[in-house]
């Protein structure tokens, strides 16, 4: 009865390509008995992770291959990841400082043993100053005796050429890439299709509401997280309404259904025109049109809160409006802030802050 | 002390024996005698003996080897260990409940006294409820974010549905979960997270390095009988550092299968997953999001009669005036009840003087409302001193003359002698003009840059020229 958020044993349906890239590449490393080096990159929500888990357990390469996979985000330091891989290959340490650690690695490495497989997930959390942990870690794969498959996973697609331009230097340094590419509208529907099967729910689902889906969720982040998380929450409301009236027909998602859910989630800022007649305190809404004002006729663009309070109070007297004070009115700005309608710069002085319109001016008028 | 040879100073004087001779009350040079000569070995054990005595024993149990461990650490260890409770003093006697309405009334608009059903937010107690009860059914996890303004009743509301669904859970109507709630302005640190979400998981308290592996452990593996665990975090944006990573942790638990975490996470800013969070934690944090609007003037009203039902002390036409002056500034309801209260106290204060009945009118809200809203430095600006006054004239006076808002102590100076020559009093010196300055800076009406620049130094006025008008007007210097 459910949309799993990330399905991490069973198949990837779309992936199939990169899958077996990884799968030839780290079967080649290891007929050549060598070892290799890889960077996975791609935007989130894109089955990175997912993907090496399966290549992780994968049936064949368990028995040759000692796994180590670590999520960069949770170590202490940048240098800690060394005592984390000791810790993950089982080796002991003479000492506690990181030379230590890095040494009883490299040791480990000249010695005969099972090629491991390193991934470390999130890599780019290791980048320091000097890249002088990257840089060390993906240089051990060219050692001769290393037997090492180093797979690193971020986000960004040039972090090698961006962090470790010396890789650049030496051919055999250079990692091997491999991109993974924001789902496509078509591929999204096969996903989708796929996992709402696994919870006999495809049935509930047209095919013109899963291309709306599939389409709009492509066309801003291609996230897969995104899609499953819209389709799951459509088939929980349906749900909701079989509950609420006994039907013997399970309820349909109808495009309608569809269209308000993705406005709901994509539309933030018209939702917060909405909001804005119902609950939006006066002396707030003064405040965006005096700042209107000085950027419509101000001939400084740059606008302090002081001036700001001026044109302030100056229309609350002409309208007969009590104004508030100075410290009330910073109150006040930072209140408009955390709606992320201005936003306030500067550091000491709240009245010498900058206060800068975050939204279109067109998207302001007319709820005012 | 006696064996050793004549002559040898005495080397290892210990600090704690001076500490001892000292408090007891003799002078320190008898402890730079400590020769040969004179041991006197039975007064020096006497400061030893009676404080062995008055320390007072914990109540464990008096054997020898936990006399040789310090008992503070022993202490600190029972606490780690969740042995023993914080506990806090106890009042000899409760106090009277205070049979005057007014009282009652006070104690009702008291913050802190949450009803038991929160008016005006029942929309989005049902949305809280339908995710939270759907997760828990299906044992799934996922992710909530909860935004909106101060006091608008975010974590009130969410409280009181977990607390409903613990009541259907005692009764068996939906399956058994974990409740754990961590606020980051509690925290020292991000990382501590970690500890107190294991801390209320076991009761234990561990280093965060410990406690995340453990934690980890927890999350990762499979357990056939887990039950839902639903994590309340609040100030989401305090967990943020640079590396962000407590909070991918904390978000990424939630979309692995075997965790089965919910995670309701609160702040202020809307867009916080936007403007302040990595691509990759807003893809966790996904898109369940739910904004609290301010209450509206008519909200505000429902909420403060609902806390005052069945009372006659207070006006309702003094709880509009409230109401509505809150909802134009902020809409937040903490503000309201604390005005409310205010004025009962007010109201209090009359009743005692007059010896009869008063219930709260529109006089004592206005009163109240002054009270908050009249500005501090408009006063301080009356009554400070002549000289004072005149040197604010002359900064307003600057600034109207150059059209900037930054100002130098000279050309200040210049005009404070030109108002003083026109008003007929001696200009003081520079020197003491800097004193008035200082003065004035130090109550935050004005705004001077520090350092030692003398005569050239900056000087900014911290309220509007209007206002410096309004002020020295009814001093009659204008």
């Amino acid at each position: 009865q459910k949309v799993a958020a990330t399905d991490v044993m069973g198949k990837l349906p779309e992936r199939e390509k990169e899958y077996d890239e990884l799968v030839s590449y780290v079967e080649n490393v290891l007929s050549a008995d060598g070892s290799g080096s890889l960077y996975i990159s791609g935007p989130p929500g894109t089955g990175k992770t997912a993907t090496l888990q399966r290549i992780l357990n994968h049936q064949s390469f368990v028995k040759k291959l000692k796994p180590v996979y670590i999520n960069c985000t949770s170590i202490k330091s940048v240098g800690s990841i060394y005592k984390k891989i000791t810790e993950e290959l089982d080796l002991k340490v003479s000492g506690t400082t990181e030379k230590a650690y890095q040494a009883a690695i490299e040791a480990y490495l000249q010695r005969k043993h099972k090629t491991i497989m390193l991934v470390l997930d999130e890599i780019d959390q290791l980048s320091s100053s000097k890249q002088t942990i990257l840089y060390s870690i993906f240089e051990w794969p060219v050692q001769p005796t290393a037997r090492l498959i180093l797979i690193g996973i971020a986000n960004a697609l040039d972090l090698t050429d961006r962090l470790l331009a010396r890789l650049q230097a030496r051919c055999e340094l250079k990692p091997h890439l491999i991109q993974f590419l924001p789902y496509t509208k078509q591929q999204i529907v096969t996903i989708l299709k796929s996992s709402l099967e696994e919870t006999n729910s495809l049935a509930r689902f047209p095919e013109a509401a899963l291309g709306l889906l599939a389409a709009k969720v492509a066309s801003t982040s291609g996230d897969i997280r995104r899609a499953l998380f819209i389709a799951r929450r459509l088939v929980e409301s349906a749900k909701k309404e079989d509950r609420k009236g006994n039907l013997t027909t399970p309820t349909v998602v109808s495009m309608g259904h569809v269209m308000t859910v993705l406005k709901q989630v994509y539309g933030a800022s018209q939702t917060l025109a909405n909001d804005l007649e119902e609950g939006f305190p006066l002396q707030q809404k003064l405040l965006i049109c005096s700042l209107m004002l000085l950027l419509k006729h101000g001939k400084n663009k740059d606008i302090t809160v002081g001036k700001l309070h001026d044109v302030y109070k100056t229309i609350c007297t002409k309208r007969n409006i009590q104004a508030v004070d100075q410290t009330e009115f910073i109150g006040l700005c930072s209140l408009v802030e955390t709606r992320g309608i201005v936003r306030l710069q500067g550091k000491k002085e709240p009245r010498m802050h900058r206060v800068c319109l975050q939204w279109d001016e067109e998207e302001k008028i007319p709820p005012m | 002390s006696a064996l050793q040879p004549a002559g040898t100073p005495k080397r290892n004087i210990q600090l704690s024996n001076i500490i001892e001779e000292c408090s007891n009350g003799r002078r320190v040079s008898r402890l730079l005698e400590l020769s040969p000569k004179k041991p006197q070995p039975e007064q020096m054990e006497e400061p030893k003996t009676p404080k062995r005595s008055t320390r007072p024993s914990l109540g464990t149990t008096g054997s020898s080897a936990t006399k040789s461990t310090p008992k503070s650490a022993s202490k600190m260890k029972l606490i780690r260990d969740g042995t023993i409770k914080p506990t806090i003093h106890a009042r000899s006697a409760p106090l009277g409940d205070g049979a005057n309405e007014l009282a009652l009334a006070r104690e009702r608009l008291h913050v802190s006294a949450t009803p038991s059903s929160l008016p005006c937010r029942e929309k989005e107690y049902e949305e809280i409820y339908n995710f939270l009860e759907g997760k828990i059914f299906d044992g799934v996890g996922g992710c909530m974010y909860i935004s909106g303004v101060p006091g608008t009743g975010k974590t009130a509301t969410t409280t009181a549905v977990i607390r409903a669904l613990r009541h259907l859970s005692e009764e068996e109507h939906i399956p058994k979960f974990d409740f754990i709630d961590i606020n980051g302005m509690r925290l020292t640190e991000p990382r501590q997270a970690y500890v107190h979400i294991h801390r209320q998981l076991t009761g234990k308290t561990l280093a965060w390095e410990q406690a995340y592996n453990l934690l980890n452990k927890r999350f990762t593996t499979k357990a056939p009988r887990r039950t839902t665990t639903v994590l309340l975090v609040d100030e989401l944006d305090i967990l943020c550092n640079k590396r962000q990573d407590v909070v991918y942790n904390i978000l990424n638990w939630p979309t692995l299968a075997t965790a089965q975490l919910i995670v309701v996470t609160i702040a202020n800013t809307m867009d916080l997953p936007e403007r302040l969070l990595m691509g990759k934690i807003s893809s966790r944090l996904g898109l369940t999001r739910l904004t609290f609007q301010p209450y509206n003037f008519r909200q505000l009203q429902e909420i403060v009669m609902a806390r005052l039902a069945g009372m006659s002390s207070f006006n309702s036409d003094a709880v509009q005036l409230v109401a509505r002056k809150v909802a134009a500034v902020s809409g937040d309801a903490r503000r309201a009840l604390d005005i409310c209260r205010r004025a009962t106290e007010l109201a209090d204060d009359q009743a005692r003087q007059t010896g009869e009945q008063v219930t709260v009118s529109m006089t004592h809200v206005q009163q109240a409302l002054t009270e908050m809203i009249t500005s501090a430095k408009v006063r301080t600006i009356r009554s400070s001193s002549r000289m004072e006054q005149l040197f604010l004239q002359a900064v307003t006076a600057e600034v109207t003359r150059t059209g900037i808002e930054e100002c130098n102590f000279l050309g200040v100076y210049s005009q404070l002698e030109a108002l003083a020559a026109f008003s007929g009093v001696s200009v003081p010196n520079p020197g003491r003009a800097m004193g008035i300055c200082a003065r004035l800076t130090a109550s935050r009406i004005l705004i001077c840059e520090g350092g030692r620049n003398d005569i050239f130094q900056k000087i900014l006025l911290n309220i509007s020229t209007d206002d410096v008008h309004f002020a020295l007007q009814a001093s009659k210097l204008l």
